[in-house]
């Protein structure tokens, strides 16, 4: 992906691509097994120690659980330069770790949208800031 | 404990945004529902009052606001917030003081003014707030997570569109007939499947909006009081429930959710319900009429389904059977459901039981369901929020 580096996410520890590859920021609790997306949102199992939770980055790929497609815009605070309505929204399952995220799906045309589908997280740009960088949120494609 | 009664209830009909404050409309809910007990307001002994997020002061402290309209006398008031599930909670508050004989008569309240336009995050702080995530990054307002678990269920089930606005079309014809109803129009199946898409495969019509409106609901374990009341009302169980770990449902507001299921769908409604069942010893089987929260078809179906009505997946065949009819083996929704009336959050819960309190005193004229002894009021909220009660005469 071109100008990586101009990139900024609008609320931080969601979604990193410092290695090039675009991955969700999750946590996993050594103790119960559970991994949280956003990583501050713990779900522990009842009688967990809760000892032991350690950030992790998830697979880029899963795969589609359910879709749909959304036909008003989101309203504020949610923000894109361009029009992006109608836009599909994804479930994407990432089976070893038993947790299935929700995302806007990009680049990816809707009327192929099938569930079992292989996604890929990617980026997707909202709008540019005051700093002439490209505000992104985290979001999937068809492989 | 002691048995507890509904000797009455009041309703501010459901109506959009409005420039009427909270005590113009409020006050008509209580006036209600202390004619229809025919007692004074000095017998109010404690006042369970759901809250409203959007009004400030007199949303967060309702029942204060509402006391000092109706002449403040120094009882107990608590103020309480369980999202959708607002009512629920206030009345089992209610129901809990009587029963343990702390207080004989007590208010259970609810008022909800919606925002004008759409609801959305209610604060900045992402952190703290996983609210503000889905609304900035996620692009999800509350019909997307329905949407989901719907095309899931068209998936794994047999469910159609059709079923999907059948539902609708149901709910249209009984809401015409309610005085309470916000939307009074009936629609037809062709209508219904003509209305856009909102979010794919849950149409317009087949999700239900923000709404304003009251209820208030007195319950006392006064004998005199009881004796003298128009057909009083048995609460047999009022509980609550949240979810359970691991429960696969996409839950509102959330970005995530397990792929393997450990617990129930909808497992706070599934917790409420089964509490229920147990505390007032009547199950599925015994229940004449049910009032559920249809926030969109989706909902119409599951709940079946989650409260023990029929078992996974079969709900669709209870639907197009015309089980769930008016005269037919488990009316639902003879009110018109929310899709006739919208959401007020705090007050809902209240107004379901108001309506299961109607039908089992004969009250409702052409949606009235025949001979009902038994009713059942089942909410839901985000976060993992439901109250279940159970009602007889
Ligand atoms: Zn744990």
């Amino acid at each position: 992906m071109e100008n990586m580096a101009n990139k900024v996410a609008r609320i931080p520890n969601l979604v990193d691509w410092s290695t090039g590859e675009v991955r969700l920021m999750s946590a996993k609790c050594n103790s119960c097994g559970t991994y949280f997306f956003p990583k501050e949102h713990y779900q522990h199992r009842p009688g967990c120690s809760r000892e032991g939770v350690e950030d992790v980055l998830l697979p880029t790929r899963g795969k589609l659980a359910s879709y749909t497609i959304q036909y008003y815009p989101c309203p504020a605070p949610f923000k894109t330069e361009k029009k992006i309505t109608p836009y599909g929204i994804g479930l994407v399952e990432f089976a070893d770790e038993k947790i299935q995220i929700t995302g806007i799906i990009t680049e990816t045309d809707l009327k192929t949208l099938k569930i079992g589908m292989e996604m890929e997280t990617t980026l997707l740009e909202m709008y540019t800031n005051e700093e002439k960088q490209q505000v992104v949120t985290w979001a999937f494609k068809a492989v | 404990m002691r048995d507890v009664y509904i000797i009455g209830t009041g309703i501010h009909p459901w109506m959009g945004f409005s420039e009427q404050v909270f005590a113009d409309f409020a006050a008509v809910a209580v006036d209600g529902a202390l004619k229809d007990a025919d007692i004074e307001w000095q017998k109010i002994q404690a006042i369970m009052a759901g809250i409203f997020i959007y009004g400030g002061n007199a949303g967060h402290l309702s029942g204060q606001y509402l006391e000092s309209i109706f002449g403040e006398t120094g009882i107990p008031v608590v103020n309480v917030y369980n999202a959708c599930a607002t009512g629920s909670a206030s009345i089992r508050m209610a129901y809990n003081s009587i029963a343990a004989g702390e207080t004989d008569t007590a208010l259970a309240f609810g008022a909800d003014v919606s925002p004008k336009g759409f609801l959305t995050a209610k604060s900045d702080n992402a952190v703290q707030d996983r609210d503000v995530i889905r609304w900035k990054m996620g692009g999800l307002p509350n019909p997307i997570y329905w949407a989901l678990e719907c095309r899931k269920r068209m998936e794994k089930y047999d469910t159609t569109e059709e079923d999907l606005a059948l539902v609708k079309v149901l709910m249209s014809e009984y809401g015409s007939k309610n005085a309470h109803a916000r939307f009074k129009k009936t629609y037809s199946l062709e209508e219904v499947l003509n209305s856009v898409y909102v979010c794919d495969p849950l149409r317009l019509y087949e999700i239900c909006p923000v709404s304003t409106g009251a209820a208030a609901v007195i319950v006392t374990a006064d004998k005199e009081l009881i004796a003298k009341a128009d057909n009083p009302v048995k609460i047999n169980a009022t509980t609550m429930g949240s979810a359970m770990y691991g429960d696969p449902t996409i839950r509102i507001s959330a970005l995530s959710c397990p792929s393997v299921a450990e617990a129930p769908m909808l497992s706070e409604s599934y917790s409420a319900s089964r509490q229920a069942y147990e505390k007032a010893g009547i199950g599925p089987e015994d229940i004449d009429l049910l009032e559920l929260p249809d926030n969109s078809s989706w909902h119409y179906l599951v709940y079946l389904e989650t409260c023990g009505f029929c078992g996974e997946g079969e709900a669709d065949k209870m639907l197009r059977d015309g089980l769930t009819k008016i005269g037919g083996k488990l009316p639902v929704n003879p009110s018109g459901g929310f899709s006739s009336h919208g959401e007020a959050l705090s007050a809902q819960a209240l107004w379901q039981v108001i309506e299961c309190s109607n039908q089992l005193r004969g009250r409702c004229g052409e949606r009235q369901v025949e001979g009902a002894k038994v009713a059942m009021a089942q909410t839901y909220g985000l976060m993992g929020n439901s109250g279940t009660t159970i009602l007889s005469v």
